[in-house]
């Protein structure tokens, strides 16, 4: 057992900080006396820590919540760019089970913490639109799987960018994504083609929207279609995020400034 | 017209079926009681009272007692009608002569019992008033803003006592002048203070209902020109060139609209 216990000992040796994903009260407890930093990383702040990174959905995959912690750790400057860390988290169980060293030095931010905070649309409201895409590449529509492209914020700009492809079946209705009904009408419209156009504050502003950005020099993995190439040049015109459930592999992205930020599979909620 | 029940036993019965008469509706009111109790508890806890009051202050000084806000209010029900009870058997039997000289206190009785509940009420509405303004201002850590739960407590129980105090018949009219003097200010101080926001949200409502102007619209309000980007009950956003502004929506009534088509 020595080997091993040493093996811990190296990976835990020199920390600058100790990332907490879910903690149970004692475990935050335990740590909070020590004299390292610890940063606390959950949905809720349950444990009334004063450093505190809210995840905006349940990442299943432990690198996604990882890289998402220790964007936002930076971005709140509670950890220095060249700090060690040690994550301690769950991988199978809600218990923590696992202990992972990140260099924050040698990390490429992929902007996921960026995508929900610093985005104009509230975290909140990008919080309830990938839940819908999620919910609806879940069960689609009537069991057949269904494509659905939403535009989040800027939408002043986004439908001075698009024009209508049919009557707006949201005119004058004051939707917000969020209500209880929204997941119902979402799911009957994602039939009709176009993109929903969703504001800052979450008001569902339009339905059937077909996007005129120009597409020219977007990069996006090949493979994908036409939504998703509409979805990255909107993004890239506007300060509106996209989020993409696609029709073909059943997956949600999401775009920023023209680039795939987050790819979440729905089966895995 | 009112019967005159007791004398209508009386004049029923003999002298010794009078007692026994008595005496049953004495263990009659005591079964009644029991039942009321039981069905109290029952009725309560299963419309959820017992969740609802959790964590006041009220359930936590009943709890150090031993029983609950629910077991209170089950045994004050219990208690008015078993003491209903044996006043009814004692005026069938008369066996209290000096009816008269407490009589006073029966007939406060009733008065007495609904100060209580009312007190209890009061007590139970205010905790939880407090708690839910301060989960609302929870976000908000000012050390003002832990004066607002406080006030809106102290501000029901005063009301609730003052309900109390009413059914006692104690003089309240000095504090009656404080509740319209507390009132009356905030009711004029309140208006004074949310004028601008009050007429804002009253053209708000206008603007979300009937749209005048949408969401991408491009528009000049007070002489800012811009595309709508929210419209919301007291605000509209308007943006151009990187700049938003937030526009009141009593402005946009003040001034107008001009929707800009090209």
């Amino acid at each position: 057992m020595s080997a091993l216990r040493e093996f811990l000992d190296d990976i835990v040796a020199d920390t600058d900080a100790v990332f907490l994903f879910s903690p149970s009260a004692s475990l935050y407890q335990s740590f909070e006396d020590d004299d390292t930093e610890v940063v606390v990383i959950a949905p809720e702040n349950t444990v009334d820590a004063e450093t505190f990174v809210e995840l905006p959905l349940e990442f299943t995959d432990m690198a996604d919540r990882i890289r998402f912690g220790v964007e936002g750790a930076l971005e709140q400057e509670y950890v220095e760019e060249d700090a060690d860390v040690v994550c301690i988290g769950d991988v199978f169980d809600d218990t923590p089970d696992s202990i992972v060293r990140v260099q924050v030095a040698e990390f490429s931010p992929s902007g996921v913490y960026g995508l929900f905070v610093n985005s104009r649309a509230e975290p909140s409201v990008i919080n309830d639109v990938l839940d819908v895409a999620v919910e609806l590449g879940k069960k689609g529509q009537k069991g057949k799987p269904v494509g659905a492209l939403f535009v989040v914020g800027d939408a002043g700009k986004v439908m001075n960018k698009s024009r209508p492809l049919s009557y707006n079946p949201f005119e004058k209705s004051h939707v917000h994504v969020g209500d209880p009904i929204v997941n119902v009408m979402l799911k009957e419209f994602s039939r009709l083609d176009g993109a929903f156009v969703i504001s800052d504050g979450g008001k569902i502003v339009s339905a059937y929207r077909y996007l005129e950005p120009s597409a020219e020099g977007v990069d996006i993995p090949k493979g994908l279609g036409a939504r998703h190439m509409a979805a990255g040049a909107v993004t890239r015109d506007t300060n509106a995020i996209a989020i993409v459930l696609s029709e073909s592999d059943g997956l949600v992205r999401a775009f920023k400034s023209g680039e795939l930020i987050l790819e979440v599979d729905p089966e895995e909620y | 017209m009112q019967f005159d029940w007791p004398a209508i036993v009386r004049s029923l019965f003999s002298r010794e079926a009078v007692t026994a008469v008595a005496i049953s509706i004495l263990v009659l009111g005591v079964l009644l009681a029991y039942l009321a109790w039981r069905y109290m508890h029952y009725f309560l806890s299963d419309a959820g009272i017992d969740e609802a009051v959790e964590g006041t202050a009220f359930e936590r000084t009943a709890q150090r007692f031993g029983t609950s806000t629910v077991g209170l209010i089950a045994t004050l029900v219990g208690i008015s009608i078993y003491i209903g009870a044996m006043m009814l058997a004692g005026a069938v039997s008369q066996r209290f002569q000096d009816v008269s000289l407490w009589s006073p206190f029966v007939a406060y009785l009733p008065n007495l019992f609904v100060a209580l509940f009312a007190l209890m009420i009061g007590l139970i509405a205010g905790d939880k008033a407090k708690l839910s303004v301060s989960e609302k201002f929870r976000s908000i850590k000012l050390p003002e803003a832990e004066l607002l739960p406080e006030l809106v407590k102290y501000s029901i129980i005063f009301l609730a006592g003052l309900v109390a105090l009413g059914q006692l018949g104690v003089a309240t009219e000095a504090l009656l002048i404080v509740l319209a003097a507390y009132a009356f200010g905030l009711v004029f101080l309140g208006g004074l203070a949310f004028k601008q926001l009050l007429s804002a949200g009253a053209a708000g409502v206008y603007l979300v209902l009937s749209q005048p102007y949408s969401i991408g619209d491009e528009v000049r309000i007070q002489g800012q020109r811009g595309i709508v980007q929210e419209v919301d009950i007291f605000v509209t956003h308007i943006e151009s060139e990187g700049e938003e502004y937030v526009v009141p929506n009593d402005q946009v009534f003040a001034g107008g609209i001009v929707r800009i088509r090209d």
